[in-house]
């Protein structure tokens, strides 16, 4: 009895050696890296918990699409782009602080919902390969929105201010300034604790949304939806509408991706036009993974452990890169490139664990089948 | 040649569109309008082919490099910066062992062989672990392999001071001229030139010959059992066929072609392009190869050509085209929309997902 | 039911597109400029402070010598500051307060500040501030498919 129990115990630590390798990886290399920059543990606090505020609420939108089993939704840079556009004509029409801000994820939300249905269609379409799919999805949708902010915008769109607009009359600058938003949601419960500023209002922000997604995991779309993630099969012979499921996860998901990109932006404090969406979901679905999540299964637990393992990491590799080789390049090259083994880490795992429990499947179906026809 | 294929297929249009699938046949269309329109908006027309003409040699062996990994059912080699990792191997390592000239050519592709066997070894034993998901996993290791790379061509210990930082005097240069190594060894050998028109026809025998091997090799045993797999695996493997190891086989061969292809484009571009630049080159490649009317687990020689030469038709035309018509630059925004979109489709089709 | 569920889509969207109307007047923002410069019109004339201290929401923003321009950037229509002048050298300091309704269409607004307080009817001491023209060069927008080379974060 005790000894089967022992083994038990070595057996659920080994599971949870394997689960959380990527985090245990992420603590071995910042706590290796972080004296070798030499940055300060307050510049450090302070610089994690300023992109703790500006990046979670991106990062959470990602949740709800793995619920449904669609995997890790590239497409979220669709969302970036409807909340961007949302932030271009609010900018040009003046709207200025948090109801400007309110008024982008608003104006957001018609674009959102039209590229999530799109999006979400494709998907379906593109069953079992959704991720590639979503991927391929966010460039090609980058092209329509180069297509209307760059040729579409001041020509057919009106745009007033030539502080937004290219000098030859139509499209938008490289950048578009936000000063007049600029953390003005972060401040507006200014809080300093021992020289650490403290978003509050941002922190709150996301406070909500967290409690959104735990009360939407009970509603019944959020049943459906883990059903249909769970297997499509069952959920379809149960009565539920899988497309229909799918392409509403796709969307939600779309939507507040459009929200967290004004809210990144409001803490950045101006748009690069043509670039800023273009990193968004590389850097979400990396952090979220380092924060110990899965293809298949991600909670917001992740989201917070992930903001801050992969950036504590994003901070101070340049500088370690820099003390051991002498050249910053180094560790700018490294940490891109721990960024991208992680993702691919990841999908491995995922796919393996994906097939050995296929082939398990497989063998019990065989099994059940002998026994059946033994009797 | 669209009325001969109207001929052909007499009264069933609708069909006709269907067999060669709508983008396609938009994309066609598009590009014929462009060159129609040319002299018209006095772009110079001979210079636009030849220009085509050598981008098509430069880029149609990356292109041939998707067909072995989509017979085998491996999907699109999103993975081919790897291939092309082996091809910059060769390159840099040729030219810093003082080789230069055609010779430098020659040695760079035998240096990048083993480079290639190895890594595609590797990934293609990774791509038999995970059946199903390869597409996905190969952009991803195709972007790992890129940065790490980067770290790489700063660290290794290269020399030769026609490749490193003058200042430094180490790590590698970003763009390295190839001016009297293998810059154009292909495309001076037989090229012809009628007027304004010239064709590299050197680099085209290059790609003809490896075309034509690689049509040749899917006639042999081996190669039909490579359609087998990819068509139907379990039927494959039901007929004896060791699946895994075909896979693995035509890995190999995409990773080996992508080596070759990278050095046959930098032979015509002049430079060796390292750091960043592979990032981006399968997304090209796959959107050609799917132009020309290939899927996600169907593709033919015929479709590396005719892909090649529509994608990079719409390439060099477009901005030419578009700036004389209408003096605004939309062709990078047409680019992006036509080829991703081009791979979004294929995507999206209805095909049997190989198992 | 399914009426019931319409009503209350409805109603969302309708509330929704209320918040949007909503943020749209309240949050629109403006610059305003004080000049505390001499200003002549038809009838008469209007001579600068000596010293003139602009203070809006508690916080002093401008402080303007005779000849000078002063500025902030305010949300809204209702527009409220407090002035305080000193009306020549050595005299003492005079406190004014001052409401006034901000135009919705302009993004400027010029206030002349010896006009404002002296009585002067709003299209005197009020004009719209008009950005001076800059000849610039075109700039260039590089466009990729680039996407995800995250050297910065």
């Amino acid at each position: 009895m005790s000894k089967n129990s022992t083994v038990r115990k070595r057996g659920s630590l080994a599971a949870f050696l394997r689960h959380s390798s990527v985090p245990i990886m992420f603590i071995i290399i910042c706590a290796i890296c972080i004296p070798l920059s030499g940055l300060s543990p307050s510049y450090l606090v302070n610089e994690i918990v300023t992109r703790m505020g500006r990046n979670s609420f991106l990062i959470i939108s990602l949740l709800i699409p793995i619920m449904a089993g669609m995997g890790l939704n590239f497409g979220m840079t669709l969302g970036a782009m409807a909340g961007e556009i949302g932030l271009i004509l609010v900018s040009d029409w003046q709207i200025i602080g948090i109801p400007g801000m309110v008024l982008a994820m608003i104006l957001s939300i018609p674009f959102s919902i039209l590229l999530g249905l799109f999006c979400g269609k494709m998907l379906n379409k593109a069953r079992g390969r959704e991720m590639i799919a979503s991927y391929i999805m966010s460039f090609f949708i980058n092209g329509v929105y180069q297509l209307v902010v760059l040729y579409l915008m001041g020509s057919v769109i009106p745009i007033k201010h030539s502080s937004i607009k290219l000098p030859r009359g139509y499209g938008i600058r490289n950048t578009v300034s936000l000063l007049s938003m600029r953390q003005k949601l972060d401040n507006l419960i200014p809080l300093t604790i021992k020289g650490v500023k403290i978003p509050v209002a941002t922190f709150l922000v996301v406070l909500v949304l967290c409690l959104f997604i735990v009360w939407f995991r009970r509603t019944k779309l959020g049943q459906d939806m883990r059903a249909v993630g769970q297997d499509m099969e069952v959920a379809r012979d149960s009565g539920i509408n899988v497309d229909r499921t799918r392409i509403i996860s796709i969307v939600i998901s779309t939507i507040l991706a459009g929200f967290g990109m004004v809210i990144y932006l409001q803490n950045m404090g101006n748009i690069a036009t043509y670039s800023s969406h273009s990193q968004i979901g590389m850097f979400c679905i990396a952090t979220l993974l380092v924060g110990g999540a899965s293809v298949d299964k991600a909670s917001i637990g992740n989201v917070f452990l992930g903001v801050i393992l992969f950036h504590l990491m994003f901070i101070v590799a340049p500088r370690a890169g820099a003390a051991i080789t002498g050249d910053s390049m180094i560790g700018e090259y490294f940490r891109v490139f721990v960024s991208y083994a992680v993702i691919t880490l990841a999908l491995i795992m995922y796919e393996t664990n994906k097939r050995k429990t296929k082939i398990l499947e497989g063998e019990r179906l065989k099994l059940e089948q002998m026994e059946e026809e033994a009797k | 040649m669209n009325e001969t294929v109207t001929v052909k297929e007499k009264g069933s249009i609708s069909g006709f569109v269907k067999s060669f699938g709508l983008p396609r046949l938009i994309i066609a269309a598009f590009l014929i309008v462009l060159l129609i329109l040319s002299p018209f908006v006095g772009a110079d027309l001979p210079s636009q082919i030849t220009n085509i003409i050598a981008r098509f040699s430069w880029n149609g062996i990356l292109v041939l490099s998707m067909v072995p990994m989509v017979h085998s059912g491996c999907g699109l080699n999103f993975g081919l910066p790897l291939g092309i990792i082996s091809g910059l191997l060769g390159a840099t390592l040729s030219i810093e062992f003082g080789f230069t000239g055609g010779l430098s050519f020659v040695v760079a592709i035998l240096i990048a062989t083993p480079f290639a066997l190895l890594l595609g070894s590797i990934y293609g034993w990774l791509l038999n672990r995970i059946k199903g998901g390869e597409m996905m996993i190969a952009t991803y290791v195709g972007f790992s392999s890129v940065s790490f790379m980067c770290m790489m061509w700063l660290i290794l210990p290269y020399k030769s001071p026609t490749m490193v930082w003058g200042l430094s005097g180490k790590g590698l240069r970003t763009t390295i001229s190839l001016e009297g190594y293998y810059n154009q060894v292909l495309a001076d050998f037989l090229r012809i030139s009628i007027g304004k028109l010239t064709i590299p026809v050197g680099t085209l025998l290059f790609f003809a010959i490896l075309a034509l091997a690689i049509w040749a090799f899917l006639r042999t045993k081996t190669g039909t059992a490579m359609t087998a797999v990819g068509s139907n695996p379990s039927f494959a493997r039901a007929a004896g066929i060791n699946v895994d190891k075909i896979r693995l086989l035509s890995v190999i061969m995409s990773t080996w072609l992508g080596a070759v292809g990278i050095l046959v484009y930098e032979q015509g571009f002049g430079f060796i392009q390292l750091y960043m630049a592979p990032f981006y080159m399968a997304l090209p490649a796959v959107s050609a190869i799917l132009i020309g009317g290939a899927s996600v687990n169907k593709a033919s020689i015929t479709n590396v050509i005719i892909g090649t030469i529509l994608f990079q038709g719409i390439v060099t035309m477009t901005p030419t085209v578009m700036n004389n018509l209408i003096k605004m630059d939309m062709s990078e925004v047409i680019r992006i929309i036509v080829s991703q979109g081009m791979i979004l489709y294929a995507l999206t089709r209805k095909t049997e997902v190989s198992k | 039911m399914k009426l019931k569920r319409l009503l209350v889509r409805l109603i969302a969207i309708l509330a929704v597109v209320a918040l949007a109307a909503v943020m749209f007047v309240i949050g629109r923002g403006h610059t305003v400029y004080f000049d505390n410069k001499a200003l002549e019109t038809d009838d008469a004339s209007y001579e600068p402070f000596y010293q003139v201290q602009v203070f809006v929401d508690d916080e002093s923003v401008a402080k303007l010598g005779a000849g000078d321009r002063g500025m902030v950037s305010v949300m809204g229509q209702d527009f409220s500051m407090i002035l305080h002048i000193t009306p020549e050298k050595d005299a003492k300091k005079v406190g004014s307060a001052v409401k006034l309704t901000l135009p919705y269409a302009m993004d400027g607004i010029i206030l002349n500040i010896p006009a404002l307080l002296n009585g002067a009817p709003e299209e005197v001491y009020q004009s719209e501030f008009i950005p001076a023209p800059v000849e610039e060069e075109d700039e260039e927008v590089i466009l990729s498919d680039e996407f995800e080379m995250p050297l910065e974060g």
